[in-house]
C-alpha cells in the first residue's frame, strides 16, 4: 500500500490513481484468485464420427486403417496428462454410418463418448435420422450435456433435454459454448421433426454471444456448428456466418465433412479473427487448438484492443 | 519498489479501461489437427467395452444370404450403375407383392450409400448399401407428376430407377417408356419408394403431391435382404445388368 500511498501525493495522477484504485478494488478477489503464470486452455474436438467405433477398414476407400474410437481414447489421455486445462467437444452427427447404430441405436457411441470424457456436443441432422425417440432412446447414456442453440425442441419430448448454452471455467477462464445445428428440410424426414423449431443461425448467434460475452464475462466463445464449412450457394455455412456475427473465438464445425489441416481465419463483423474448423469425417483427426491467456503486462499494450494474437508458429 | 508502483499504476489503468473480466488476452499457440492413424496405441478399455457389441454386430452382418454375379458399382457421373440397378429393381420386385399394379421404381444416388462385392452378399453389405431405417412406400401419381420426375431425373444426371426407361437430351426427358409404352399423361402410374423421398427428402419433384399413397411398416434394407434371400431360394444368383435404362444424348 506504500506505493499507492505515494501515488496519491503526485497530484498529476491523483486523479487517475484515485480511478484506478476503485478498478483494483472492484476487481481485487479477480486479481488474488487468477495466477500470474499463463494459462492454456487446450480444445479437443471431433465432429461427423458416425458410428465409426474401429478404424476404417483396409479397402482402399479415402480413409481406410484411420480412426477409431480406442486410439482417440489414448490419444486423448495422453494430452491430459501433459496439459492442465482440456475440453473435449464434438460438433454433431455421431450417429448413422456402421451398423452399430443400426443394431443398438446409438448406445455404443454415447457410452464411448462418456468415457473419453466428452464435455458437450451438438446435434448434427442424422442424430433425427429415427426422430426424437431416436435420439431419446439413448439419451441417458450421454454423461456430457448438448448444446443446440437454434433448434426449439419446446414441443417435443427433448424439451428441457438440452442446453442453448454452457459455460465452463477453468483457472478462471470462462469459456462459453453454443450450438448451432443445420436446418433439416431435405436432410430429415419431415415426420422425424416435425416438432422442431428452427431458428435463424446468424440472429441466433447475435442473441446468445452477447450474453456470453456480456452476462456470463466469457473469456473464450465457441461455437459448435453442424451447418457445414461453406457452399457453392448463398446458404448459411460456417465461412457466411463469421462476417455477420462478432465475438465468437472459434467455431467448431461440421456436416461438409471437410478436412482441414489447420483451422481457417475468418474476419468478424469487428475485422477481428474468427477461426472455423473441421476435422473430416469418422474420427480420422482429432482437431487441437490451444488458447494461451496471459496476464496483462506492460508488452500487451491494451489500445490494440486485439482479442487475437495469431503467433508465426500458426501462420506456418 | 518502482517496478511494482509502475506495474500497479499500469495495472489499474489497464483494469479500468478494459474492465475486470477481459484482463486475458488469449493468444492462439497451436492449432494442427492430428491425424489418427496406427501410431497412437489403441486404449484397452474402450476395445473392451465394444467387444462385445462387436461380437454380436458380427455374428449378424457376417451371415452370408445369397450371391452376386457382379461387383455392384456406384458411378455417381453415370446415369445408371449396378448398385441403383440393384436396389430399385429389389423395391420393385417387393412393391409388387404389395400391389401388383406398381410398376415403377425410384430411388436417389444420394440414398445409395455403398457397392456390394462380386462374391458372397452378407447382411453386413445390405446395412452398408441402405443403412437408414426408411419404409417401403407406394405412390399413385399422375402421367403429369412422372414427367415432372423425369425432369428432375434428367437434369439431376439420372437417377438410380426400375420399371421404365428415359433419354436425357440437354438435361430434358426424351422418350420415356413404362412398360414399354410410352408415358401418358393421362393415365396414373403407382411407383414404390421410401418414406424418405415422398416425404420430399433430397428435394425431389413430381412425387410429393400423389393421388394416393401406401404407407408399409417394411424397411428397404430389411426387404433388400429379403430379395436375395429369395433368389437364393429359388437357385438364383443377383445377377444385375446395365441395360441402358438412363442414356445421356450427346
Amino acid at each position: 500500500m506504500e506505493e499507492l500511498q505515494y501515488l496519491n501525493r503526485r497530484k498529476f495522477i491523483k486523479g487517475l490513481a484515485a480511478l484506478g484504485l476503485i478498478a483494483v478494488t472492484s476487481c481485487f478477489s479477480t486479481i488474488s484468485a487468477k495466477p500470474k503464470e499463463d494459462i492454456k486452455i487446450t480444445i479437443l474436438h471431433t465432429n461427423d464420427v458416425h458410428s465409426r467405433v474401429e478404424p476404417f477398414p483396409l479397402d482402399g476407400s479415402r480413409y481406410q486403417g484411420l480412426g477409431g474410437a480406442a486410439r482417440r481414447s489414448s490419444l486423448i489421455s495422453n494430452i491430459r496428462e501433459n496439459e492442465k486445462n482440456v475440453i473435449l467437444l464434438d460438433a454433431g452427427d455421431m450417429f448413422q454410418g456402421t451398423p452399430y447404430f443400426n443394431l443398438f441405436d446409438g448406445e455404443v457411441e454415447l457410452e464411448i463418448m462418456s468415457r473419453l470424457g466428452y464435455d458437450a456436443g451438438t446435434f448434427g441432422n442424422h442424430e433425427f435420422d429415427n426422430g426424437i425417440p431416436g435420439i431419446l432412446k439413448n439419451f441417458d447414456k450421454a454423461k456430457f450435456p448438448f448444446v443446440t442453440s437454434n433448434y426449439d425442441f419446446s414441443k417435443t419430448d427433448l424439451a428441457g433435454k438440452t442446453k442453448e448454452y454452457i459455460v465452463l471455467e477453468k483457472e478462471g477462464i470462462r469459456i462459453g459454448i453454443f450450438g448451432l445445428g443445420v436446418s433439416l428440410e431435405g436432410l430429415v424426414d419431415p415426420k422425424n421433426y416435425e416438432q422442431v423449431g428452427y431458428l435463424d443461425p446468424v440472429e441466433v448467434a447475435n442473441r446468445i454471444v452477447p450474453i456470453l460475452k456480456n452476462k456470463e464475462k466469457c473469456d473464450l466463445v465457441i461455437c459448435l456448428s453442424h451447418l457445414g464449412y461453406s457452399y457453392k450457394d448463398d446458404k448459411i455455412s460456417d465461412l457466411t456466418l463469421v462476417p455477420q456475427t462478432k465475438d465468437i473465438d472459434l467455431i467448431i464445425g461440421g456436416h461438409t465433412h471437410t478436412l482441414l489441416d489447420r483451422p481457417t481465419e475468418v474476419r468478424n463483423a469487428d475485422g477481428k479473427i474468427t477461426l472455423v474448423n473441421q476435422v473430416g469425417t469418422g474420427g480420422v483427426r482429432l482437431g487441437r487448438i490451444d488458447y494461451i491467456f496471459n496476464p496483462i503486462s506492460k508488452e500487451k499494450k491494451v489500445s490494440y484492443n486485439n482479442n487475437y494474437d495469431i503467433n508465426t508458429k500458426f501462420d506456418k | 519498489m518502482r517496478l511494482n508502483r509502475t506495474f500497479i499504476l499500469f495495472y489499474a489503468t489497464l483494469s479500468l479501461l478494459v474492465g475486470c473480466k477481459t484482463n486475458y488476452l488469449p493468444q492462439v499457440t497451436y492449432a494442427n489437427n492430428i491425424v489418427v492413424d496406427n501410431t497412437i496405441p489403441a486404449d484397452s478399455a474402450i476395445i473392451a467395452f465394444y467387444t462385445p457389441y462387436k461380437a454380436q454386430l458380427e455374428k449378424e452382418m457376417n451371415k452370408q444370404i445369397g450371391y452376386s454375379n457382379h461387383y455392384l458399382t456406384k458411378v455417381r457421373s453415370q446415369p445408371e450403375f449396378l448398385a441403383g440397378n440393384f436396389f430399385a429393381e429389389a423395391m420393385l420386385h417387393v412393391a409388387k407383392q404389395i400391389d401388383p399394379q406398381t410398376t415403377i421404381a425410384l430411388a436417389t444416388k444420394d440414398g445409395i450409400r455403398a457397392e456390394v462385392k462380386e462374391g458372397p452378399i452378407t447382411v453386413g453389405a445390405m446395412f452398408e448399401l441402405m443403412p437408414f431405417e426408411n419404409t417401403i412406400t407406394i405412390l399413385e401419381l399422375k402421367g403429369s407428376d412422372i414427367l415432372e420426375l423425369c425432369d428432375f431425373i434428367a437434369k439431376t444426371g439420372g437417377q438410380p430407377i426400375a420399371g421404365f426407361t428415359m433419354k436425357i437430351k440437354d438435361e430434358k426427358p426424351v422418350d420415356i417408356t413404362i412398360a414399354g409404352e410410352p408415358l401418358d399423361l393421362k393415365k396414373t402410374y403407382k411407383l414404390v419408394t421410401y418414406d424418405y423421398l415422398a416425404n420430399g427428402g433430397d428435394y425431389i419433384k413430381g412425387i410429393v403431391n400423389p393421388i394416393q399413397r401406401i404407407n408399409t411398416p417394411y424397411t428397404v434394407r430389411e426387404q433388400l435382404i429379403k430379395y436375395v434371400e429369395e433368389l437364393t431360394s429359388k437357385g438364383q444368383n443377383v445377377n444385375t445388368q446395365l441395360d441402358g435404362r438412363i442414356t445421356i444424348l450427346k
